[in-house]
């Protein structure tokens, strides 16, 4: 099990950030090498994530499930995904929520994720796995912070 | 003549030149019928060594290997190499006694059947002194169709009774039929069919390649397709002179290499059994079709898949078919074959990752470059497979007449034993082995056994003093790394000490002089070379550190 326990800090409002967040094709655009499909009728998303590993690329296809609390700014997002050519398969549960004073440009956005890849791939690549969701986080930061107008702070 | 007699003269109509093991009383008698019968003896220190020198005997020769242990505690030395020749695939006959049939309170008791069964080997017992021939024969018989490891277990008491028979032993190979296994012709047009449309093919080289003598007709093969070669870990460096070579297809490929297959459309895999860590569970050729060509009925690849086109054929007969069928259609194009690519697998074997190494230390990508240069063509290479083969298995590339990698089991400490039996197999040609220090301290004992036969085993031991797979491990999880940390002592002075050449380097000047005074002089020689833990493998960098090398 990989966890994330990651503090963004951006320097945009809440309200800004929430706008971003609020949307899911917006949010998944901040993913390095995710693209959201077509919305599903239990209002769950289809996906693809091509994660590299290595030189060697997995591509997974997802399925995706955003649930939203307006009033406190907070969310969760389920994900499951399956990589057909190794056979791996990808389970996470992420929560997040927007803190800040309102018209205030300095929001932080606290993320807490668990990431479960199984398979065979899931042993051979063993804590690098690891080093690479953090990355990927990192990345993600970074590029939330830029769609926000403000820099990660 | 006792039952010994006789199972040692069967032995000899077997093919038997040379066993590796230890005496114990289990085996003394058959031991000595051995020597009257002009059979070599190695005596080593511990029988999981005599049953690897098996194992590597067995590896290049393709003849059946042969080791002895004794009863009981003498057999269960055996496990560890047993897996291990029993995943190499390795033809092998172990003469292990067995308590006396008619004392089931020996001290030295134990269900053999059981144990061989455990360790994943075929079990023969000769269970009256009449059966001793058919015992001999069924084992020999089971390893070399099977191409397994075979426990023959002979009751101490049994061994001892009268063989009344005088009829001529009559060998295992005499009632196996010598056949090659052709192609069918449909399979072999459907397999050109696949090639015609190929625009990027791999031809993927395996053991049952080289067995077969497929070189040539791969090579012509490969100009014809316009196909890249790559080869599984253990046919490494088979065909390395191509200039479209681009060394093993899996965990130790470059990334220019996984780049590169991973365009590829067709994979032809040739004796190659395809597993998990040659695609790299299928990651590294995520768009190509398989054709697969292999003796067998037929090859179940990981995942339970199967190729997308199987023939099943002896590699040389099934390539030189496709040949046959590829020039009758005047096929032939550039493929991969390319200006550019070329200049791409030019640099590939280059890592210009620079680290600060500790005192005292070597980096050891460049001894490794400047021993696969300075040590010639003709000289065998043997890997051992813990963390140091990350070095050995990518940055030697000289084709030469054994490069044996291990990693059949995964276990450490078993090439020593494998580089010796191979040695003593091939004449006593000289050979260099590269292996990590817990591996070589290991079977250090055995050290013993290389000088009192004389074998030509040049070992360097890339001395990192820790267990180097968990130290990057630990280190990756941000947990101490000093528990994975053991020193040794200077293992050149331990090499002196059991009467053989020794040294201890610590920079790639003094490696390169001693190499030049093995060269000169080869003889059983161990080399303590101090290598900096700093120096990360290819492999382990994209494993544990998720890097895009």
């Amino acid at each position: 099990m990989i966890e994330v326990n990651e503090r963004i800090e951006v320097s945009s409002t809440p309200q800004s950030v929430w706008a971003i967040l609020s949307d899911p094709t917006a949010v998944v655009e901040c993913v390095e090498g995710a693209e959201l499909g077509e919305k599903l009728e239990d209002g769950s998303f289809d996906a693809k994530m091509a994660v590299k590993f290595g030189p060697a690329k997995v591509s997974f296809a997802a399925n995706v499930m955003v649930n939203y609390d307006e009033a406190n700014k907070s969310g969760s997002v389920t994900a499951r995904g399956r990589d057909k050519i190794s056979g791996t398969k990808f389970k996470t549960d992420m929560q997040f929520k927007v803190e800040g004073q309102d018209a205030v440009a300095q929001s932080a956005i606290p993320i807490k994720a668990e990431c479960e890849l199984t398979g065979r791939l899931a042993h051979l690549i063993e804590s690098g796995a690891n080093l690479v969701i953090k990355r990927m986080t990192a990345s993600f930061a970074e590029q939330l912070a830029e769609r926000c107008g403000g820099t990660k702070a | 003549m006792k039952v010994y007699e006789r199972l040692s003269q069967a032995f000899k109509a077997e093919g038997t030149t040379h066993v590796f093991g230890m005496m114990g009383d289990g085996n003394m008698y058959w031991q000595y019928a051995n020597q009257k019968n002009g059979i070599k003896m190695h005596e080593v220190r511990h029988e999981g060594v005599g049953m690897g020198m098996a194992d590597g005997w067995a590896r290049a020769s393709r003849t059946p290997g042969v080791c002895t242990a004794t009863c009981g505690p003498g057999t269960t030395q055996l496990a560890t190499a047993f897996v291990t020749a029993a995943r190499a695939s390795s033809p092998l006959v172990a003469f292990c006694g067995e308590y006396p049939v008619s004392d089931d309170e020996y001290t030295q008791a134990l269900d053999q059947s059981a144990f061989a069964h455990g360790c994943e080997a075929a079990f023969v017992r000769m269970g009256t002194p009449q059966d001793a021939d058919e015992a001999v024969r069924k084992a020999f018989y089971i390893a070399r169709t099977q191409s397994r490891p075979v426990l023959l277990s002979v009751p101490l008491d049994l061994q001892q009774k009268e063989w009344e028979d005088d009829e001529p032993y009559m060998p295992s190979t005499a009632i196996i039929p010598k056949r090659t296994v052709a192609p069918n012709d449909a399979a072999i047009k459907q397999a050109a069919d696949m090639l015609e449309r190929a625009k990027r093919p791999v031809i993927v080289m395996g053991r049952g390649a080289m067995w077969s003598g497929a070189g040539d007709e791969i090579r012509a093969l490969a100009q014809r397709s316009g196909a890249l070669l790559a080869t599984t870990l253990q046919a490494k460096n088979f065909l390395g002179d191509d200039e479209y070579h681009i060394g093993i297809s899996g965990t130790y490929a470059t990334k220019t290499a996984m780049q590169l297959l991973s365009d590829s459309d067709v994979v032809v895999a040739v004796g190659a059994s395809l597993n998990r860590y040659t695609t790299h569970e299928g990651l590294l050729y995520p768009e190509a079709k398989f054709i697969h060509i292999d003796p067998k009925a037929h090859v179940m690849l990981s995942r339970g898949k199967g190729a997308d086109h199987y023939v099943q054929s002896d590699g040389k007969a099934g390539i030189a078919a496709l040949n046959a069928e590829l020039t009758k259609r005047n096929f032939k194009q550039m493929g991969y074959r390319t200006g550019e690519v070329k200049e791409r697998l030019a640099n590939a074997w280059e890592d210009r990752q620079e680290y600060k190494l500790e005192e005292g230390t070597l980096d050891p990508r460049p001894m490794c470059n400047m021993l696969d240069e300075m040590v010639p063509s003709n000289v065998s290479l043997f890997a051992g497979s813990g963390c140091t083969a990350g070095f050995t298995n990518i940055l030697f590339r000289k084709s030469r007449p054994m490069c044996m990698p291990g990693h059949f089991f995964g276990c450490i400490g078993q090439m020593m034993p494998a580089a010796v039996g191979a040695v003593i197999s091939s004449g006593n040609k000289p050979a260099i082995l590269m292996d990590g220090d817990a591996s070589t301290m290991m079977h250090i004992g055995d050290f013993d056994t290389m000088v009192r036969y004389n074998v030509p085993l040049l070992i360097f031991c890339m001395n990192n003093q820790c267990l180097g797979a968990e130290y990057y491990k630990l280190d990756a999880h941000n947990m101490q790394v000093e528990t994975s940390c053991i020193a040794t002592p200077d293992l050149g002075a331990v090499a002196r000490a059991f009467g053989g050449r020794g040294a201890l380097c610590r920079t790639i000047d003094e490696v390169k002089k001693v190499t030049q005074e093995w060269l000169a002089n080869p003889g059983p020689m161990l080399v303590d070379v101090r290598v900096s833990r700093s120096v990360i493998t290819l492999p382990y960098r994209r494993i544990h550190y998720g890097e895009d090398v």
